[in-house]
Parts: structure tokens; C-alpha cells; sequence
């Protein structure tokens, strides 16, 4: 191994930039073609499914899309509240559940982190009719908090905690904070939490796109077109195999990835920033 | 149970703070769970069946004729081929990415643009990636049997959908395409939780870019890596969406996997509700075991 | 980090305050009544209209009418909640005596079926009294798994033998629709199935572009694919292709064969869809289509001559012609691309292909729901008169502006018409249609088709690709049906 220059080896720089590069384009490419397609008619959509090039019909694919007989603002709010509530019950009580895991000793600490890793293992996909009638039978379909509370569960999130909070949370401060007097509730919303940070805002990203692109859970929960998500109103533009209104499908699907960008920018500084918080003191 | 010393009288805040977790799992998740299970005994069979029976006298019924089927041990046998052929390549280049980016003396320019977009694939649902990558690939006309013919790699276009081979490897660039950027998501938040002290005293010591990596940053992220290795293989044996929506299972069962399997059993037009509990059981040993073999062999090298 | 977490919280509390206000009567009708949702009848029925309006703040088709007799209506489009809802529009004395409470969830994933099935299980003042099934599972509702929540359309009081009659419904509708012989489901658009030729070709190839003419090429009504080949061999020495893909010609082959999927619980492969493997391979070895596969970029522009060789036709009900051929066709009117350029004949075998059929619960009958009930469904399904649904279906004038002309269930209703279509250059479809309607066959449709087919024509793919032997096509086929329907193989 031979000694690097603080600013590398140019050619491997070189490597570097045009791996990141072409696969910066390949992530990008889909949404480009999502976007150019919301501006194309259906027919043009159906002879060439892909294309770069924009077309004229953003207005008409628009009046489709606002046509229906659901508003897409109201979809629009819908999917904020479940998402934006989902996501807050993910992130906090994960963190307070993988804490507990953590910071104590417990008898029952070693079985509660078996059981959690259980229960992730089992495939949902029959769960999910056992959820769906538990649910009916309750009369909670048609009601946000069906879709918001079970967030509070989330066996892969506390997962991701327990192992991040293992490798980075330093117990003696938890210690030093308790000879400081501090209650246990209030050092870990005030102490541990903070030192969380880039843990918490991945796992928001992740939950706040599983909330926001999960149809098939909402679409047999939420059956009161008043109440439906924006994926699920998109998926009504699908109709019948023969009326399939593309262009104002693509123009749906652009549109309902738009939050997820502004929440993926906005928590993302947390994964981005983190490099500097370690170099500052270089 | 009260030990002298750390955690003394501290106990109880364990069970406190894992409350709100386990009131939601019993109120929304474990009815369901249970009455997974307890369907797998049963000849629970069809629509709003309420009158179903465990099998008193040959109880495992279900979980033999599943068992025994061919098209179960397909999909046993794609999903593993499948997980394998872009879990590699994914955690290698989500590690490669890591490296790049966390480095300290090496500073890739726009890398938090990178960090972002690398991520994107992953936020697209899955219906639309599935119908994107049908009409890339399509036959006769298509972008990408357009390209090969125009760079002269092909000499008439070719039949992707209906080629086994072919279709798996499109699942699995697909996968792999959509979740490399998580990992090295999860992998980078990883190092930033790692004391940068640890990293100045190995600059001290003159460590180069690639010693860093592999004695300081990888051992410190090792919590980390067993996390990624259990929930992408949890994930990968579970995998459904793309199989299901890209090609249906096909062409000749060559993307069917397990999950696909049971879906079919549950919904394909039988609601053998049994049968797919059965099956949903099975492959939770399965994953169960393989978990379990990962956390010894990780744990083995400390 | 502060700003972040106050932000969330704020969020969170305006989500949980949206969330209890929109919900709040649910709690409280099931807190009066905790098991049995059966019993909470009354709650339900009457909370739901109070805090509709408030909701209300866009076009929904939520619900219709403001009467005090509740209906619900499930469906997975909007079209039938839209005909109901322009029904009350003309109808204000139904409008005053009913309140429709309308369901939509998309077929996606199966969602809607999911929904339906528990909600007909469940029962109660919830479950639906009117619900539509489209072609791919309405046999699971009229005769199939869940046809015991059917009610017969007699039980509503609607004379439906006379009716039927009176109209000239389609046949196989009634086939569809039928339970041990009596009527439980009624559709309202036709797809009985007729060949959609380009004029031009058949000029240059036979002299001439009258729809007798490719009849008797085609070999029409003979039940038979002799001609058809004799045909393709004709088109191809003028460097023409037949068909666009294999799949144009499998609705016909699957429609026309004597015999279902599964006949007493057991796989019966007919030999009419036995031999789609042959005629498969026979096309693709003597290059008669284009090898394009339905729904996909090529077969769309086949339709307006895009592809390698021209298109003589697509085998497909009226709904192809308007909803996918008009659009594909490169134009708007005659002259530009291919619009213009078509016509319609009978085909050699009669087949259907889509629909959407009204069911209602079999719970409606006596109550006093029912003669709401029988109203829509006989307006939609059976009225033959200028202001029933199927007349302004049939013209394009149902809801109220000029839309697009479609096939009708009543064959009374489409000879009234007018069925002239520019892109068929002037040709009157319904002459064709109506006779389209009565070739087509009810009889051999089962609820496991939509998979079953998937699986045969995939098999088959294979098969005429050279990755497996004809035997192994089946072989496969068969332990695909075997291992994942509870269908008997031998």
C-alpha cells in the first residue's frame, strides 16, 4: 500500500467521479421519464412508454386528473397526516423501545430483542388479511389512526436503533447525566436523542416513503373516497384495462413524489452534514 | 434480578420505555399474528369462511402438501438466487460508496448531492418501477433493444420477457439498482455515529485511506453490518413486489419466489388462506434459522 | 434539530386532531355496540349523512341523493357511480327517497375484491347492496366462491325473463350472469368480439375492402381456422401480417372452445386451447404477425402501421376499437394516420372479451331498499326506452355531452341506434355488433380464468421460443394450476 496525497490519487478521483456519475444518472432517469411522460398524451404514452422528449398535454392530462370524481388535494392532505404521524410514532418510539434495549439492564432485555426480531421475519403477506378483518371487525377502516398507530410498532426500526445506539451511544454519559441528577425520561429526550440524530432522520426518510408509497394496507382500510391517499387515487385512474389514462397517471405519480423529495432533502442534511461534524475539529 | 452497581434500580425504565411498542403490537399486530399461525392447522378454505376445522388427526397436513410442492421449492430456490445475485453486488457497492464518502482525506466533491440521488431509485413504488422496466425491455420494440442493435451488440432484437434467464437478472438489477442506495444510506449513518476521535488518532498514527477503512471504520460499524446482512436477507426472502409486478412470476416460474408462491396460494383464485399461512410459517423458520446463523457467525470474530 | 421536532409535533397534533374529528362517530357507534357490527345498524346509518357535508368540500361522488332509505354501492371505477348518479339527477323523487352511499377501490392487488368479500360477509346496514364485477372475477360472484351473496334480480321484482326478452339482451350476458338459471348479475356494455380489419389491405390483397368480402376470406361464423390460415398465407405474399401477436388471437380461442378450465373441480384443458400451442408456433414460423404481445409498445403501433410488416386486423368487442385503437391510430380523422382506414366484420369464432356486471346482495330483497334497488338495476341493464342508460351509452349522449358510441347489452337498443363511426369509415358497427353479441359464449368462463390464462399463454411463450418441448409446456402448466389453485389435476 502505498501513501496517499491528502487529495488522493487523480485517477482513482477520476474512477470515483464517473462511477457516481453514471449511476447518479441511472437513479435519475426514471424520474425524468416520469416527469416528460406527465406531459404526453395517453396514445403517445402507449406507442413509446419511454421517451426524453416533452410533449403538450400537461394541461389536458391535468384536467383528467382533477376530473375525476376525487380531489387531489384532499388526497394530497390525507397522505400527509398518515405519513407524517406514521413517521413521528416510527422514529420516537423506536428510539425510546431500542433505548430500553440498550441503556438497562434487564431481565427480560435478551427475549424482547428475540421476540422483535421474530416478529419482523414472518411474511406479511397473510398478516395483512388477519389485520384487515381485525380491523373491520373493530370499526376502525376508514379511520387514520388504523394507519398510524401500528407505526408505533416497528420491529426493523427499533432494530436499526439498538444496533446504531450500540455502536454510538456512550453509556458513561447516560451515567454522568444521572449523577447530575437528570430523570431517565428526560435524559433521553434531552441527551440520547440528539447523539441519535443521523439514526432518526434515516429511519424518518424510510418510514415517511413506506407510509407515503404503501397502497395495498390503505386501499382496503380506506374505501371513503373522502379519505383515500394520493397513491390510491392514482390507482383509480387505472380503472378498467381498457381506459387506462396514462398521462394523467404519470402526472399523478410525479406529483405524489414531490413531498418525498422535500422530506428527503429536508432530513437529509443529517446523513450529509455528519462528514463535516467529523472533520471540523481536523 | 437487581445487580449492584450500572443499571441498579434502573430496571424498571426497561420495561417502561418498551411499553408503547408492545400495547401497539398486541392491539394491531398480534390477533394477526396468531390467527396466521393458528390458519396453518386449518382447512380454512375460500371467502369469509367463518366454519373451518384444525386437522385433529393429521395436523402438519398443509405443511406437508406444501413441502412436497414443485412449485415451492422453485421458489425457494429462485428467491435464494435472486437474494444472492444483487446482494452482493449491492453491499459491495453500497461498502465502495461508504468508503468514498466518509473518507477523510480524500473529499469527493458534490458527495452530498451523490448521498441524495444515490437514495432516489428507492423512494419510486414498485408498480411503476415494474411498468418502466417492461417497457424498457420489451419486445419486439424497445429503448434497450433499440440501443443494442444501434451499438451493434445485437443483430435483431431480443425477446427479454420470455427469457428465464434474462428476466431473473432483470429482478435482480432492479433490486439491486433500487437498494443499494438505502444500504450505503444506513452504512454512512453508521460511520458518522463513530467518535471522530477514533479517526483522528488513527491519523496520528498515519493510517492510509484504505487501513482507516478496514481496521477502524468497518470493526465500528459492525452492529451496523449485522443489521444491514439480517433485514436485507429478512427482506430478500420476503421478496414480492417486483417479481410480482414486473413479470408475474414468469416466464416459466423463473421469478417466482416464495412470497409470490404464497400470495398465489392466498389470492390466485383458490383462498387457500391455510395453505399460504402454512407456507408464511415455513418461511419464517427458514429466515429464522438463516438469522440465526448470521448473528453466530458475526458475533464469532469478535 | 428543535425547529425539526416542533415542526413534527405540530404536524402531528393537526394530523390527530383531522384524524379524531373525521372519525369521531365511528368510535361512538361501535362503543354502543362493541361485538356485534351487525347490530350498530341504526348509528352508522344515521351519522354518516350528518357529517357528509362537512367533508364535502370538492366533487365526490361520495354519495347520492339525499333521501332516508340507504343504499350502498361498491364498485371499482367510477362509471356506475356516475350513471346512479345522473339516474337521481333525472330521477329527484328516487333522489328524495334514497341516499346512495357509493365504495370506489381500484382492482389493483385485489384490493377491491378483499374489500368486497369481507364487507359481504360481515353483513349489516355496511354490506353492499349493489356491487360491480368485472369480467375477470364476476363468475366467482354469480356462480362461483361467493355467488351464495347473490340475490336474483326476480327477488327484487323486476320481471327479468320478460325483460330480457323484450330487449334481445346477449346471450352470453345472461349466461355470465346467471346462478342454477336464475338471473343475479346483468351487464350493460356488449363486448361480444368482432375482426377490426384495415380497409387498405384488404384492398390490396382481395380486391376490395367490403366487409362480405373479409367475411368469406376470414372464413366467418365457420368456427373454424382453415380459412384463417389460407388468409395469412394471401397477406403474406403481399408482405402483410395477419394479426399483431398471438394474444389477438387467443381471446378467440379461449371464447370459442366447447369446454372451461375446470369442469367439476378438475383441470380439463379443451383441445381447442390445447391447440393455441400449434397455432402459436404456426404463426411465428411462417412469420404471419409481428410478435408483438398485447398491451406493449408494439402491438399499440401496429395499430397504426408502425410496425415491421402492416396489420391486416385485431380480433376485439367495440370498447377496442374506441378506447385503444381510435387513439393509437396516429389521427383524429379520417385521413390522418390509419383513422379512418378500418372497418368491422364477423369473425371466424365468436368470442367476448371484458365487461362489468351489476350484482346485488341477496339481503336487499324485502327490505326497503329493494324497489331503489330494482330501479337502478332495471334502468341500467334492461330499460330499452330513449331515456334509459343503454340508449345514451349506445350513441354517446348518456352524460349529456357527445362522448363515445359503445356497444350495448340489448340488441333492441343498438338497432335503434345510430352506430356510424368516422374511424370506421362510416361504417354502422352496431350492424356487426349485435350479431357479434349473439355468436359470443357465456358458457365456459370459470373464476380461476384470469390466472389460468396467464399461466397457459406464458407456457406457451415458452414453447413457441424453443425453451421447452410441447409436452413440458403442459407438464408445467399443469403443476403451476396443481400447486397453487385447489383445482384437481390429473
Amino acid at each position: 500500500m502505498k501513501l496517499e496525497r491528502r487529495n488522493g490519487n487523480p485517477i482513482v478521483r477520476t474512477i470515483i467521479y464517473i462511477v457516481c456519475i453514471f449511476l447518479a444518472v441511472l437513479s435519475l432517469f426514471p424520474f425524468v421519464v416520469m416527469i416528460v411522460n406527465s406531459t404526453r398524451s395517453t396514445f403517445e404514452i402507449q406507442q413509446h412508454a419511454v421517451s426524453l422528449i416533452p410533449s403538450t398535454f400537461l394541461k389536458s392530462n391535468w384536467a383528467q386528473f382533477t376530473g375525476k370524481s376525487f380531489n387531489p388535494f384532499k388526497g394530497f392532505l390525507n397522505s400527509m397526516i398518515i405519513s407524517v404521524g406514521a413517521t413521528a410514532c416510527t422514529v420516537y418510539f423506536s428510539t425510546l423501545t431500542a433505548y430500553a434495549l440498550v441503556a438497562y439492564q434487564w431481565k427480560m432485555r435478551q427475549p424482547v430483542f428475540v421476540f422483535i426480531l421474530c416478529v419482523m421475519m414472518i411474511p406479511a403477506t397473510v398478516t395483512t388479511i388477519g389485520f384487515y378483518q381485525f380491523m373491520y371487525r373493530i370499526g376502525m377502516t376508514n379511520n387514520f389512526l388504523a394507519l398510524i398507530l401500528p407505526a408505533i410498532y416497528a420491529p426493523s426500526a427499533v432494530f436499526f436503533m439498538r444496533q446504531f445506539m450500540l455502536a454510538s451511544l456512550p453509556l458513561e454519559l447516560l451515567d454522568s447525566a444521572r449523577i447530575d441528577g437528570s430523570r431517565e425520561f428526560y435524559t433521553f429526550n434531552r441527551i440520547a436523542m440528539p447523539i441519535m440524530k443521523p439514526a432518526m432522520a434515516t429511519q424518518g426518510i424510510f418510514s415517511f416513503v413506506g407510509t407515503w408509497n404503501s397502497l395495498f394496507i390503505p386501499s382496503v382500510i380506506l374505501t371513503d373516497i373522502n379519505k383515500f391517499t394520493m397513491p390510491l387515487m392514482v390507482s383509480l385512474l387505472k380503472g378498467d384495462i381498457y381506459k387506462r389514462e396514462f398521462g394523467a397517471i404519470y402526472l399523478g405519480l410525479a406529483l405524489s413524489v414531490l413531498p418525498l423529495f422535500i422530506v428527503y432533502f429536508a432530513l437529509s442534511k443529517y446523513i450529509v452534514a455528519g462528514v463535516a461534524l467529523g472533520s471540523v475539529k481536523g | 434480578m437487581k445487580q449492584k452497581g450500572h443499571g441498579f434500580s434502573y430496571a424498571k425504565y426497561g420495561y417502561l420505555f418498551c411499553i408503547p411498542f408492545f400495547v401497539a403490537y398486541l392491539v394491531f399486530n398480534f390477533y394477526p399474528t396468531i390467527y396466521t399461525i393458528l390458519l396453518g392447522f386449518t382447512d380454512s378454505k375460500g371467502l369469509g369462511n367463518i366454519n373451518f376445522h384444525v386437522y385433529t388427526e393429521d395436523i402438519f397436513r398443509n405443511f406437508r402438501t406444501i413441502l412436497h410442492s414443485q412449485s415451492f421449492k422453485i421458489s425457494l430456490r429462485n428467491t435464494v438466487v435472486i437474494w444472492i445475485m444483487n446482494f452482493i453486488p449491492q453491499i459491495t457497492l453500497a461498502l465502495l460508496l461508504t468508503a468514498w464518502f466518509t473518507s477523510r482525506r480524500n473529499k469527493i466533491r458534490g458527495q452530498g448531492f451523490f448521498k441524495v440521488v444515490f437514495y432516489m431509485p428507492n423512494i419510486i413504488t414498485a408498480a411503476s418501477v415494474a411498468i418502466l422496466f417492461n417497457a424498457l425491455f420489451a419486445f419486439p420494440k424497445s429503448p434497450v433493444n433499440d440501443l443494442l442493435i444501434d451499438l451493434g451488440i445485437l443483430d435483431k432484437a431480443f425477446n427479454f420477457p420470455t427469457d428465464p434467464r434474462s428476466s431473473r437478472w432483470i429482478v435482480a438489477f432492479i433490486q439491486f439498482w433500487q437498494w443499494y442506495g438505502y444500504t450505503m444510506i444506513i452504512l454512512v449513518s453508521g460511520v458518522l455515529g463513530i467518535n471522530p476521535e477514533v479517526f483522528e488518532a488513527a491519523e496520528i498514527d498515519g493510517a492510509n485511506d484504505r487501513q482507516t477503512f478496514f481496521r477502524i471504520t468497518l470493526p465500528n460499524i459492525r452492529t451496523i453490518l449485522i443489521y444491514t446482512l439480517i433485514t436485507s436477507m429478512i427482506g430478500g426472502l420476503n421478496m414480492y413486489d417486483i417479481p410480482k409486478l414486473y413479470l408475474n412470476g414468469g416466464p416459466n416460474n423463473a421469478t417466482l419466489t416464495a412470497n409470490v408462491f404464497i400470495y398465489n396460494q392466498a389470492f390466485a383464485g383458490s383462498y387457500m388462506y391455510n395453505r399460504a399461512a402454512a407456507a408464511s410459517m415455513i418461511m419464517f423458520l427458514i429466515i429464522a434459522v438463516c438469522s440465526v446463523v448470521v448473528f453466530f457467525i458475526m458475533r464469532d470474530r469478535d | 434539530m428543535k425547529k425539526i421536532l416542533a415542526l413534527i409535533l405540530a404536524l402531528v397534533m393537526v394530523a390527530a386532531l383531522c384524524a379524531c374529528g373525521q372519525s369521531a362517530p365511528a368510535p361512538a357507534a361501535t362503543g354502543s355496540a362493541p361485538a356485534a357490527s351487525s347490530d350498530a345498524a341504526p348509528a352508522p346509518a344515521d351519522a354518516a349523512p350528518a357529517e357528509e357535508p362537512a367533508a364535502e368540500s370538492a366533487i365526490t361522488t361520495s354519495t347520492i341523493g339525499n333521501g332516508p332509505v340507504v343504499i350502498n354501492l361498491y364498485s371499482f371505477t367510477d362509471e356506475v357511480p356516475k350513471m346512479v348518479a345522473r339516474y337521481a339527477e333525472l330521477h329527484p323523487e328516487f333522489a328524495n327517497k334514497y341516499t346512495v352511499k357509493v365504495t370506489i377501490q381500484a382492482t389493483t392487488d385485489g384490493g377491491y375484491q378483499i374489500m368486497l368479500d369481507q364487507a359481504l360477509a360481515t353483513g349489516g346496514a355496511d354490506a353492499p347492496d349493489i356491487y360491480c364485477a368485472e369480467s375477470a372475477f364476476v363468475i366467482k360472484y354469480t356462480s362461483g366462491d361467493a355467488s351464495s351473496f347473490a340475490g336474483t334480480y326476480k327477488d327484487l321484482g323486476i320481471d327479468v325473463d320478460k325483460m330480457i326478452k323484450d330487449a334481445e339482451i346477449a346471450p352470453y350476458s345472461v349466461e355470465i350472469g346467471s346462478r342454477d338459471g336464475e338471473v343475479v348479475a346483468l351487464a350493460y356494455q356488449a363486448t361480444g368480439g368482432a375482426f377490426i380489419y384495415r380497409r387498405s389491405i384488404a384492398k390490396d390483397v382481395w380486391g376490395s375492402d367490403d366487409p362480405a368480402v373479409v367475411e368469406e376470406k376470414i372464413g366467418a361464423g365457420t368456427q373454424s381456422w382453415d380459412k384463417f390460415w389460407d388468409a395469412a398465407e394471401d397477406l403474406k405474399a403481399k408482405g402483410y401480417a395477419i394479426v399483431s401477436g398471438d394474444g389477438d388471437i387467443w381471446h378467440a380461442i379461449e371464447n370459442s372452445s366447447s369446454t372451461p378450465w375446470v369442469v367439476d373441480g378438475k383441470l380439463n384443458i379443451d383441445p381447442k386451447r390445447e391447440e393455441f400451442l400449434d397455432m402459436s408456433l404456426k404463426l411465428k414460423e411462417n412469420n404471419y404477425h409481428n410478435e408483438t404481445q398485447d398491451w406493449q409498445d408494439a402491438w399499440y403501433g401496429d395499430m397504426k402501421g408502425a410496425g415491421e410488416k402492416g396489420v391486416l386486423g385485431f380480433y376485439g368487442p367495440a370498447w377496442l376499437i374506441n378506447y385503444v385503437m381510435a387513439g393509437n391510430s396516429g389521427g383524429s380523422k379520417p385521413g390522418e394516420g390509419t383513422y379512418g382506414d378500418w372497418a368491422a366484420c364477423a369473425p371466424n369464432v365468436g368470442f367476448l372479451w371484458g365487461g362489468t356486471w351489476l350484482v346485488s346482495n341477496k339481503a336487499v330483497a324485502g327490505t326497503d331498499k329493494a324497489a331503489g334497488v330494482a330501479e337502478i338495476l332495471t334502468w341500467i341493464t334492461l330499460d330499452t326506452s330513449e331515456d334509459g342508460l343503454q340508449y345514451g351509452w349506445a350513441n354517446g349522449t348518456w352524460s349529456g355531452e357527445q362522448g363515445t358510441k359503445d356497444t350495448v347489452a340489448s340488441n333492441v337498443v343498438m338497432k335503434k341506434s345510430d352506430g356510424t363511426l368516422d374511424f370506421l369509415g362510416g361504417q354502422n358497427m352496431f350492424d356487426v355488433f349485435t350479431k357479434a353479441n349473439d355468436a359470443a359464449n357465456g358458457r365456459v368462463l370459470t373464476q380461476y380464468d384470469e390466472t389460468i390464462n396467464n399461466w397457459w399463454r406464458d407456457q406457451v411463450r415458452q414453447y413457441v421460443a424453443g425453451n421447452v418441448t410441447r409436452d413440458e409446456a403442459i407438464a408445467n402448466f399443469k403443476m403451476q394450476v396443481a400447486d397453487n389453485l385447489d383445482v384437481i389435476v390429473d
